[in-house]
């Protein structure tokens, strides 16, 4: 679906935004773009999405280099939900996706208020103006923006930003449910929960350059410690003993009367972004 | 043409809800109470024929026309111009006239002496002649509606589309144009049309009410092509500067120094004796020019404005597409 080689931007002389990235996206993954603010994630993605012009190297979608393919038919394709949610504020949620939705084809768009009614968006604000609107209701407005249009390629930039803790379950179920129909999704984001959560595959980006690209899986396995924290009672004494993984093969190894808990030293995404990077995702 | 007409019926709407119609129908009610009530009650009739007397003691000028009046005496030539103090005095000395006035400034001094010369010299190069049949009013409405015009277009349409679209830029949906399946220069033709079909509409009733409704048919085509062509330039200039500048304040300030040193010069070159002789390079005094001969009846005829104009439409053209992809690919 994407394919992405030696990819190269630069802002000015002295603003280097990419420094040759590499890597393809398949057909129907979640794929994951982690990097702290100012890393090359959004000029990524604003050149994927025909945005920015002016790149180094070779960017491939649906099959085509998109320096020959930025047209209407192109745009059809794709669904795009910015990091902030742009609407007009003057107008309401269902005049803003009408009037969206009227640039594409009728035959590929969804009902609007079957799609807002799947973001559980409340049906008392649907035609009033959107600066009455909460955050979590714009950000919901946006997403059926995006989805509207049945995409094929789905981009999403920072999805869950402005949503309480069930809007960001609802959107994650949401963009899985999208993956199950077939649409591949490219998310841009510094959560590394919703990268965990939702991808199949990530790629850490940091100062323009790719410095790990794997599934979560994956990325935790290889840079786990594989130490096991016991804790345990012995002499009616609380105690906690780390010890290797491959040394409870033939039981816990050292006396106790009971066990209290077993916890993996499994690191989080962040841990391994920090690893790789050397700093912090946000 | 579905998502023009899509763009159209949006921004028709944000123009409404900006009040941007009952602002432009306020204007053209206010320069029209001004027309009928104001400019023509209070402006002076100078339409008047001026006297011109003749002080020539030694009786030289014998083929004198016999508009010009004698003085006996040179007294009699002064008294004569104090009670009218609009009139022209000519004073013989050694055989060569000298124009004598009671006031004046430069413009009229020059009118004056050439009228009085005229009648001095009958059947010389001196040869005065009636220009156009307008009515002294008639001639005031033409004049003050073309000004006016020229400025709601200028100035008010100018801003008109400013702030429709710095209201866009606020919201950010600028940006969701940029991924959305249409020609991006949809998206400024639509607003170019809405102007230019507004600015059409306000210069067609602000003729036709106060020229008059016979006098204006024959006008109106010709100061509608040199409306179209202000009215282009001045929404691309107002797209430009909306997409490069970062908030309406600056737009503001950037508007003061477009209307102090575009606008100005040209009303101040065009309408008062202050001389420019840069003046016949700037391309906003050759545009309110082409406005006004429209008024007047006597159109641009040369085709070296039409082609200036229209290159100069063309490269804004440009220059504000370049400036809407430069805004959609801005950070945050």
């Amino acid at each position: 679906m994407i394919e992405v080689k030696n990819l190269t931007f630069s802002y000015g002389k002295d603003k280097q935004a990419l420094r040759g990235l590499n890597f393809t996206v398949e057909d129907g993954e979640i794929f994951g773009f982690l990097g702290p603010n100012g890393s090359g994630k959004s000029t990524t993605q604003k050149i994927l999405t025909g945005i920015l012009k002016g790149y180094g190297g070779m960017v491939s979608l649906f099959g085509k280099d998109i320096r020959n393919v930025h047209t209407r038919d192109f745009f059809q394709k794709i669904g795009v939900l910015f990091e902030f949610p742009y609407l007009y504020a003057n107008l309401s949620a269902l005049d803003n996706l009408h009037y969206f939705s009227s640039f594409y084809p009728k035959e590929q768009l969804r009902d609007a208020e079957e799609v807002l009614d799947e973001l559980e968006f409340k049906k008392d604000f649907l035609r009033k103006p959107v600066s009455s609107y909460s955050k979590g209701m714009r950000q919901r407005v946006s997403m059926a923006r995006a989805l509207i249009s049945s995409p094929k390629l789905l981009f999403l930039d920072e999805p869950t930003s402005g949503l309480d803790p069930t809007g960001a379950v609802l959107f994650r179920r949401m963009i899985e449910k999208e993956r199950q129909k077939g649409t591949t999704v490219f998310v841009t984001t510094h959560n590394m929960l919703d990268a965990d959560l939702l991808c199949d595959r990530v790629a850490f980006i940091e100062g323009g350059n790719i410095v790990a690209l794997d599934t979560p899986r994956n990325l935790k396995e290889q840079n786990s410690s594989r130490g096991i924290v016991v804790s345990y009672l012995y002499q009616g004494r609380r105690e906690e003993q780390t010890v290797e993984a491959k040394s409870l093969k033939s039981g816990i190894p050292f006396p106790y009367d009971k066990l209290i808990s077993i916890h993996s030293q499994e690191p989080t995404l962040e841990d391994i972004f920090i690893q790789y990077a050397g700093r912090r995702l946000s | 043409m579905r998502s023009l007409s899509s763009l159209f019926q949006k921004d028709c709407r944000m123009m409404t809800s900006g009040k941007f119609f009952l602002i432009a129908f306020a204007s053209l009610v206010l320069y029209t109470l001004f027309i009928h009530f104001g400019y023509l009650n209070f402006m002076e009739d100078h339409s008047d024929i001026y006297n011109v007397y003749l002080y020539d003691p030694a009786g030289t000028y014998t083929e004198a026309s016999p508009l010009i009046h004698s003085a006996a005496s040179s007294e009699e030539l002064d008294e004569a111009l104090a009670t009218d103090t609009g009139g022209v005095g000519i004073r013989i000395k050694d055989g060569k006239p000298n124009i004598v006035l009671y006031t004046g400034s430069e413009k009229t001094d020059r009118h004056r002496a050439d009228y009085a010369l005229s009648l001095l010299y009958p059947g010389s190069k001196y040869k005065p002649e009636t220009v156009g049949g307008y009515t002294v009013e008639m001639k005031q409405r033409r004049e003050i509606t073309c000004e006016l015009l020229f400025i709601e277009i200028a100035a008010v349409g100018f801003l008109g589309i400013a702030s429709v679209l710095f209201k866009e830029k606020q919201m950010g949906v600028i940006r969701i144009h940029a991924i959305m399946p249409l020609k991006k220069s949809l998206f400024l033709c639509s607003k170019v049309f809405l102007f230019l079909l507004t600015d059409f509409i306000f210069a067609a009733l602000m003729t036709l009410i106060n020229v008059g409704l016979t006098e204006a048919g024959g006008i109106l085509p010709a100061v509608l092509i040199q409306t179209g062509i202000l009215s282009l330039i001045m929404a691309l200039m107002g797209f430009c500067c909306t997409m490069l500048l970062k908030d309406f304040k600056q737009f503001s300030l950037a508007y003061l120094v477009i209307a102090l040193f575009l606008a100005t010069p040209v009303f101040l070159s065009a309408n008062t004796t202050i001389k420019m002789d840069w003046i016949y390079y700037h391309p906003f005094y050759h545009i309110y020019m082409g406005l006004k001969n429209a008024f007047f009846g006597t159109p641009v005829t040369n085709p070296l404005y039409y082609i200036g104009s229209a290159c100069a439409i063309i490269l804004l053209f440009g220059a504000a597409i370049a400036a809407f992809y430069k805004e959609t690919g801005k950070e945050g």
